[in-house]
C-alpha cells in the first residue's frame, strides 16, 4: 500500500508551497505524526507532519522548489522498497490530507518567467526569485544585466555574507526572508513619519491592577498593559478613521473594521498575529484572543489566517525596559503604534515635582495618507484616553 | 503621426530602410540621393566586391572539380564578362529597391541636399526646396586616405577605384590589411594577379581575434599573396613600369615594385556640403552624434549609418536606419545589440560576432574551444576541412562571449550564433541544442560540447 503525501493546504489564501526543508531521507521509515518536511507560504514557514507510518518512498518535489497546493511531493510506502505506480493514483480520490486539499489547482504563475538562459543561472545561484522582476531586454525580458543590478542591489547581504567568512554562517529560513522583504519594502514604500508622545500611566496600571482578577475569573487570562492599550487604541482608531486606511493604485481606501495586528517576537523572526475586529471585542475577549495567539505562536502552530488581514498594529517593548522606540509600519497599513516601557520619574504637577509611572507611546505613520496635525490629533486622543482609561474600558 | 512629413537625405543601406519604414508608418516620405539608389554597399561595396568573390571561388571550384570526378578542361576566365555580370546584379537590386520605394509612394528626389534652416533642404541641381517636420540624415562615408608622400596625384587608388577597374593589373599593392583590403587581395589574387599587402599593425584583420587573423593569414599567404605587417609606408614613387612603394618593417626598410597601388584603411562619415553647420548639428571627431534613439541634438533631426561612425556595417546601418525612422514616427525604439556580426568574405570565409578572446579575458575568467572543421563530415565531403570555430565563454556561467569562425561558409553559420549571444544562451544549451546531420553547423554544437562534457568528433 502507498500512499502519495500532498502540498497541504493551510488557509484559505494559500495557492502554492515552497518545500523549504526534507526532515527524512529516501527510504527512511517515518513514524505518524513525525515531521515530514518543512514548507513556506507567502508568509510563514511551517512544518508537514506525516498523516501515517511508512517508509518515505520517492521524493518528487526538490528543496526550493514551488508547488501548488495538492500536488503530490512523496509517498509513503507500508513496506520497504514498494513499486509507486504514479499514473494510476489520483490526487482526487488520495487519503492523509484531502480534506484541506481542493480538487482544482490554478496555474503555476513561474511559468511564465522570460528571462535569458544567463539570467536564469545567475539567479539560482544568487537565490533570486524571477517571477517577481522585469528586464530591459525585449518584452520585459530579464538579462543577465538585470539579474547583475539585481545583486549589487542585494549588496549589504552579500558582504554581510562575506564578512561571515571567519565566523558562523546561519542560512537564511523562509521567515528570515519574508521578513527582510517586507521590512525593505515598507522603508521604500512609504513615507514613513514619527510622533512621540508622553503618558503618564498611573491609572493604566491601576486600571489593571483592578480588572486582572475579574479577567483572570471571566476568561481565564492574565491581564496584560498590552491589552489595555490595544482596546483603548481601538477607540482612539475609531475617533480618528483615518489611521485605520490603505494605500491604493486608484486611491485612499478607508477600512470600515479595525483588525489589530500585535507585533511578537519569535526566534526565528517577527511575525504580527491578528485581533480581527477589535473594536467590537470587551477587554477581556480581547485578552483572550492575544493569549491564544501567543500560544499558538510559541508553538509554531500560527497559519496564515491567524496573520492576515490587520489594519493597524500595535508593538510593544515595554517589557525589556526599552524606554522609547520607533517601529516599521507593517504594510499595507497606514500607521504602527510602538510602546515603551512604563517607568517612574519625577514630573511636574501644579508646580510641585511628583514621581509618576510615565510612558512613551510613538507613532510611526504613512504622511502619504496621514498629515502631521491628523497624526497629532489621533495622538492627543490616545494620550487622553490613556490617562483617563476608564472612559474606554468602562 | 500619420501624414508626417519625413525627408530623408540618403538611399544607402542606411536611407532606405529608414524611408521605407517611415512609409509603412505612414508618412509622407521624400528620399533625396545624389548618385545610386543602394549607395555604398550596392553599388560600390558590399555588392560587387560579393559579385567578384563569388566568381573567384566558382573559378576555384571548377579548377578543382576533379576532386568530385567532375572533369572540366580549359577553363577560362573572362573578366569583362564579370564586369558585365556586376553591372547585371546591381541594376536588379537598386531596380528592386526602386520598385519598393514606389510601392510605399516614397518620392526619390535626385541631387543634393544642402540644409536652409533647420525645417528645409534646398536641392543644389535643381534649387528646390524641401520641408520636412523630421529629416533623417543617411549620407554614409567614403574611402578614408592616407597622406604619404607621392600619394597625391591619382597615384594610390581607393576600393572604389579597384572596383572600377576595367582590366586586371598585373601586380597589386594594397595598403591596410582590414576586411576590405584581404577580400580585394583575395580576389585579385585569384584573377591572376600578382598581390602584395601591407598592414601597419602586427597583423591582418587586427580587430578580429588573434587566432582567426593568424589563420586567415596563412590561407592568403598559401594562395601566394605576399603579407607585411607592422609596415609603414613611407613613400610612394613613380616609376617605368608602375609604382615603388618603400615600407619600414622592424626587419628593415622594403620596397616593392608594382603596376598598381591601393589603400584600404577604412572609411570616414561624409557629410560635406550637407550644411550642418547652419542647423547647429553636433559633431564629434568627424561623426554626427546620436543617442541610442538615433536622435541629434536639434529635436526633429536623426541620424543613421555610416555618417554616425562606430561599427561601419550596411546591416549595423539598416538596423539603425529602421530605429530612426520609428522614433521619427513616433514609435520608441532603441539600438542596444550586444551581437552584431563581422563577416569577411573571403575563402575560407571569415565571421565573428562578441567578444574576441583578448577583450573577454579583460573583463573578466573566460572558458575557450576550438573546433576543427575537418573533424565535420559536411566539410571532410565537401573538401573544405580546413579552419576553426572557435567559442570564447564565461567561466563561471558559461555565457558565449563570443564566437569566432575560420571556414566554409562561415558567414552563414555565424547566424546561429548571433541569437545565441543577443538571447544569452550559454554553453549548455548551445550544446544541447540539436544540430542537423550531415551539416557544417554541427561544428558550433561540438565546440559547445567541449565546454559541457566533451565533444563528440574529437579524440
Amino acid at each position: 500500500m502507498i500512499t502519495p503525501v500532498l502540498m497541504p493546504k493551510i488557509g484559505l489564501t494559500m495557492t502554492e508551497g515552497k518545500i523549504v526543508e526534507w526532515k527524512k531521507r529516501e527510504g527512511e521509515w517515518v513514524e505518524k505524526g513525525e515531521v515530514l518536511f518543512v514548507f513556506e507560504t507567502e508568509k510563514m514557514v511551517l512544518e508537514a507532519e506525516a498523516q501515517q507510518s511508512g517508509f518515505l518512498n520517492s521524493i518528487l518535489v526538490q528543496v526550493d522548489d514551488h508547488v501548488p497546493v495538492g500536488q503530490v511531493v512523496c509517498y509513503l510506502a507500508e513496506k520497504e522498497g514498494e513499486k509507486v505506480e504514479v499514473a494510476l493514483e489520483r490526487p482526487d480520490t488520495l487519503r492523509g490530507e484531502e480534506k484541506e486539499v481542493p480538487l482544482e489547482v490554478g496555474p503555476r504563475p513561474s511559468d511564465h518567467i522570460r528571462a535569458t538562459p544567463l539570467a536564469r543561472k545567475m539567479a539560482k545561484e544568487h537565490g533570486l526569485d524571477l517571477r517577481k522582476g522585469m528586464g530591459s531586454g525585449l518584452g520585459g525580458r530579464i538579462r543577465g544585466k538585470d539579474v547583475e543590478r539585481a545583486i549589487q542591489s542585494r549588496a549589504p547581504e552579500s558582504v554581510l555574507v562575506e564578512s561571515v567568512e571567519q565566523g558562523r554562517l546561519v542560512k537564511f529560513t523562509g521567515m528570515r526572508r519574508i521578513v527582510a522583504q517586507k521590512m525593505l519594502a515598507s522603508k521604500i514604500e512609504t513615507a514613513q513619519t514619527y510622533m512621540v508622545s508622553t503618558v503618564d500611566a498611573t491609572r493604566i496600571s491601576e486600571a489593571r491592577e483592578k480588572l486582572l482578577p475579574i479577567t483572570e475569573k471571566k476568561v481565564g487570562v492574565r491581564l496584560t498593559i498590552t491589552d489595555i492599550l490595544m482596546k483603548i487604541t481601538s477607540l482612539a482608531i475609531f475617533l480618528h478613521p483615518v489611521v485605520n486606511t490603505r494605500w491604493t493604485p486608484d486611491g485612499v481606501l478607508w477600512l470600515d473594521v479595525i483588525h489589530m495586528g500585535v507585533a511578537m517576537a519569535l526566534d526565528e523572526g517577527l511575525i504580527v498575529p491578528v485581533i480581527w475586529d477589535i473594536g467590537k471585542k470587551s477587554l477581556s475577549e480581547i485578552a483572550k484572543a492575544r493569549a491564544e495567539l501567543v500560544e499558538k505562536g510559541r508553538k509554531g502552530k500560527l497559519t496564515p489566517d491567524d496573520t492576515k488581514g490587520s489594519t493597524f498594529t500595535l508593538s510593544s517593548l515595554g517589557m525589556f525596559g526599552v524606554e522609547e522606540f520607533t517601529a516599521i509600519i507593517n504594510q499595507p497599513e497606514s500607521a504602527i503604534l510602538a510602546v515603551g516601557a512604563i517607568i517612574e520619574k519625577p514630573v511636574v504637577i501644579d508646580k510641585q515635582i511628583v514621581i509618576r509611572p510615565m510612558m512613551k507611546i510613538t507613532l510611526s505613520y504613512d504622511h502619504r495618507i496621514i498629515d502631521g496635525a491628523k497624526a497629532a490629533q489621533f495622538m492627543k486622543t490616545l494620550k487622553e484616553l490613556m490617562e483617563d482609561p476608564n472612559v474606554a474600558l468602562a | 503621426m500619420r501624414g508626417t512629413r519625413v525627408v530623408v537625405i540618403g538611399g544607402g543601406v542606411g536611407g532606405y530602410p529608414a524611408a521605407l519604414r517611415a512609409a509603412r508608418l505612414g508618412a509622407e516620405v521624400s528620399l533625396v540621393e545624389k548618385e545610386k539608389i543602394g549607395g555604398v554597399c550596392l553599388n560600390k561595396g558590399c555588392m560587387p566586391t560579393k559579385v567578384y568573390l563569388h566568381a573567384a571561388s566558382v573559378l576555384k571550384e571548377m579548377k578543382r572539380a576533379s576532386l568530385f570526378g567532375v572533369n572540366a578542361e580549359r577553363i577560362q576566365f573572362d573578366f569583362q564578362s564579370l564586369l558585365a555580370r556586376k553591372k547585371v546584379v546591381i541594376d536588379r537590386m537598386t531596380g528592386g529597391i526602386t520598385n519598393l520605394l514606389r510601392e510605399k509612394k516614397v518620392r526619390v528626389v535626385k541631387g543634393t541636399a544642402t540644409f536652409i534652416d533647420s525645417r528645409s533642404v534646398k536641392i543644389l541641381e535643381t534649387g528646390e526646396i524641401l520641408s520636412g517636420d523630421k529629416f533623417i540624415l543617411a549620407t554614409g562615408s567614403i574611402p578614408a586616405n592616407l597622406s604619404i608622400t607621392g600619394s597625391e596625384k591619382d597615384s594610390l587608388l581607393t576600393s572604389d577605384d579597384l572596383l572600377q577597374m576595367e582590366s586586371l593589373p598585373d601586380s597589386l599593392l594594397i595598403i591596410g590589411g582590414g576586411y576590405i583590403g584581404v577580400e580585394l587581395g583575395q580576389f585579385f589574387r585569384r584573377m591572376g594577379t600578382k598581390v602584395s599587402i601591407v598592414e601597419m599593425m602586427d597583423r591582418i584583420i587586427p580587430s578580429e581575434d588573434e587566432e582567426i587573423s593568424h589563420a586567415l593569414k596563412g590561407f592568403l599567404e598559401q594562395e601566394g599573396i605576399d603579407i607585411h605587417t607592422q609596415a609603414n609606408v613611407e613613400k610612394i614613387e613613380k616609376d617605368e613600369i608602375g609604382k615603388k612603394v618603400v615600407f619600414s618593417t622592424p626587419q628593415g626598410e622594403k620596397e616593392v615594385k608594382v603596376s598598381k597601388a591601393a589603400q584600404t584603411v577604412g572609411r570616414r562619415p561624409y557629410f560635406l556640403g550637407l550644411g550642418i553647420e547652419k542647423i547647429g548639428l553636433k559633431t564629434e571627431m568627424g561623426r554626427i552624434v546620436v543617442n541610442d534613439r538615433m536622435e541629434t541634438n536639434v529635436p526633429h533631426i536623426y541620424a543613421a549609418g555610416d555618417l554616425i561612425g562606430g561599427t561601419m556595417l550596411a546591416h549595423v546601418a539598416m538596423a539603425e536606419g529602421e530605429c530612426a525612422a520609428r522614433n521619427a514616427m513616433g514609435q520608441p525604439s532603441s539600438l542596444s545589440h550586444p551581437a552584431i556580426p563581422r563577416c569577411i568574405y573571403t575563402s575560407p570565409e571569415v565571421a565573428c560576432v562578441g567578444l574576441t578572446e583578448k577583450q573577454a579575458a579583460e573583463r573578466g575568467d573566460v572558458q575557450i574551444s576550438h573546433f576543427p572543421f575537418h573533424a565535420i563530415g559536411k566539410a571532410s565531403l565537401m573538401e573544405e576541412g580546413e579552419g576553426m570555430i572557435k567559442i570564447v565563454a564565461g567561466k563561471r556561467y558559461g555565457e558565449i562571449l563570443g564566437v569566432h569562425m575560420i571556414g566554409p561558409h562561415a558567414t552563414e553559420l555565424i547566424a546561429e550564433a548571433v541569437l545565441a549571444i543577443e538571447m544569452e544562451v550559454t554553453i549548455e544549451e548551445l550544446a544541447h541544442a540539436v544540430h542537423a546531420h550531415p551539416t557544417l553547423s554541427e561544428g558550433l554544437g561540438e565546440a559547445a560540447m567541449q565546454l559541457s562534457g566533451g565533444a563528440l568528433h574529437l579524440p
